[in-house]
């Protein structure tokens, strides 16, 4: 079992792989944009465009990353609000 | 060259002991169509998809039209089928190098089999996703949502097992130590599989037309602009939204729009024929959505509709009385409003041809289909003809359908030319009779 958990690093070591600036950045991005969601629905559900306000980032890069949030179970769909937007919330737990 | 090209590049030859009756190449509804007629009348049959799930792009789709039957419910038995077939050696995640014609009904075929980095005991349980910090476009929702680098492509992707996408790994291990049967494995190597077939079938089917090249309608730029592929999968009950919303800013949209013929029937991208199953599948979208949203106004702008099949004519008129309006222009170009909102301007033909121009939240492009057919670079000694346009060639369109140019060499489905689900079935079951005609005029 040990063995097999370094494969990562044995292929490191036997390739020269490094990661790419393009994917650590990649990697950095969708922390901050996920970190910045969560800290915004801590205080409640909220839609895409109060979320825009709360962060300051853009609505559709923030839906995207919502929706992504959605699939791996970290945010689920509140109620819709009248202008037709959903409100989100942090799933507990 | 990205990490992965470099590690493929290392692939170890392997001459395979067992030789086959048939190579299928495709593993969408018509290459696993025909590979289960094939199986059924006991041949060998070796299917190769180099997607990492069978399924092709049926199993995307919401609904079928006209009957409105579930897409996935009907192709995802066929999926489990060819998998579990005693006649049937599935290669997902693998591409056909090379098909060398030797003699009459004796191929040699050399085929890559990519590694997952994932191996067979992966349980499918997804502990890798969650943990991968890296989130890139998820293909199988055509970028609507991410997916991470360590990923099984869809919840019921047959195999349901993980990999990892090399191309944006990070290379930090979680992945390998989270999984709680050990299956990731980094060290795993690619290999080139060469095997002996007596026959082939081709069945790469067609890629969406490249809409970004239509600049005026403005796919890629305005995030409200998108394809009807994107909008089946917002149909579908595996949809990447909880709900059909806008991409730009998650609003319910109340005022869509279908563009048709976009791509299709048009000099000016060099695609002048009809993708055929365009006008149907708007039909259909636009009904499903008229019942997900019942409020919102579902407007067609289209040049002629084609409702030629079997209860074409009847949905078409289906969608009608439930409400779509249908507007008679062509579309010639699309503008964003501050709020996100699409212009569109058009000639009004019902209206004595004047340009009018409306005003809607969602835009949905119905792109027409392209072929498929790369493959035929892969055969050597013997061409592998196409048409002009790139669709593969049939020997004899009226009498020899899904015969090509090279004897013992057949082909079902869209890469022969654009046609809906029904249309490939019957295609793939034609070709996999005749294909055990050949195998039995050779003989063994």
């Amino acid at each position: 079992m040990s063995e097999r958990r370094s494969t990562v690093v044995q292929l490191r070591n036997r390739s020269g792989l490094k990661p790419s600036k393009e994917n650590v950045e990649l990697m950095r991005r969708s922390k901050e944009v996920q970190t910045a969601i969560t800290k915004a629905l801590k205080d409640g559900p909220k839609t895409v465009p109060e979320i825009a306000k709360a962060t300051g980032l853009s609505k559709d890069e923030i839906f995207w990353h919502l929706m992504t949030m959605h699939k791996y179970g970290v945010v689920e769909p509140d109620e819709k609000d009248e202008a037709g937007y959903f409100r989100y919330r942090l799933v507990e737990g | 060259m990205g990490v992965m090209d470099q590690i493929l590049e290392k692939a170890v030859e392997e001459e395979e002991a067992v030789s086959y009756d048939v190579l299928v190449v495709g593993g969408g509804i018509a290459g696993e169509s025909a590979s289960l007629d094939l199986a059924d009348m006991g041949f060998k049959v070796l299917l190769v998809e180099k997607e990492p799930s069978v399924g092709g792009k049926m199993y995307l789709l919401s609904k079928v039209f006209p009957t409105l039957d579930c897409a996935s419910c009907i192709s995802t038995p066929r999926m489990a089928a060819v998998s579990h077939h005693p006649n049937i050696i599935l290669h997902t995640y693998s591409e056909v190098l090379e098909i060398r014609k030797l003699s009459e009904s004796d191929f040699q075929a050399r085929i890559l089999v990519k590694p997952r980095f994932v191996e067979d005991d992966c349980t499918g349980c997804g502990q890798c996703e969650k943990v991968c910090p890296v989130v890139v476009p998820k293909e199988y929702d055509f970028g609507l949502r991410g997916r991470k680098a360590a990923y099984i492509p869809f919840d019921t992707a047959v195999p349901k097992k993980a990999l990892i996408d090399l191309d944006h790994c990070i290379f930090c291990g979680q992945c390998e130590r989270t999984c709680p049967v050990g299956a990731v494995n980094f060290l795993q190597v690619p290999k080139v599989v060469k095997v002996r077939v007596r026959a082939v079938l081709i069945a790469t089917g067609y890629e969406l037309f490249s809409i970004e090249r239509k600049t005026e309608y403005g796919y890629g730029k305005f995030k409200n602009v998108i394809t009807a592929m994107q909008m089946d999968r917002l149909l579908a009950p595996t949809r990447p939204f909880n709900a059909v919303l806008r991409p730009s800013d998650g609003k319910e949209p109340s005022s869509i729009a279908f563009v048709l013929c976009s791509g299709s029937r048009d000099r000016t991208l060099n695609n002048p024929i009809c993708s055929q199953v365009c006008c149907m599948y708007s039909v259909k979208q636009a009904q499903l959505l008229m019942g997900a949203l019942p409020l919102a106004d579902v407007t067609i702008y289209y040049m002629d509709i084609r409702a030629f099949g079997k209860g074409f004519e009847e949905f078409y008129q289906q969608a009608k009385a439930m409400g779509a309006m249908f507007v008679k222009g062509r579309v010639a170009k699309i503008e964003e409003t501050e709020n996100d909102d699409l212009v569109l301007w058009y000639e009004d033909i019902e209206n004595g041809g004047r340009i009018s121009k409306a005003v809607h939240d969602l835009v949905v492009l119905s792109v027409g289909l392209k072929p498929n057919s790369e493959i035929v670079e892969v055969f050597k000694g013997e061409v592998l003809e196409r048409d002009e346009l790139g669709w593969i060639r049939s020997r004899d369109e009226n009498v020899n359908p899904v015969e090509t140019s090279i004897k013992g060499v057949f082909a079902a489905g869209c890469v022969l030319g654009p046609k809906d689900i029904p249309d490939t079935v019957l295609e793939a079951g034609a070709a996999a009779a005749q294909v055990a005609a050949y195998l039995n005029e050779v003989g063994v």
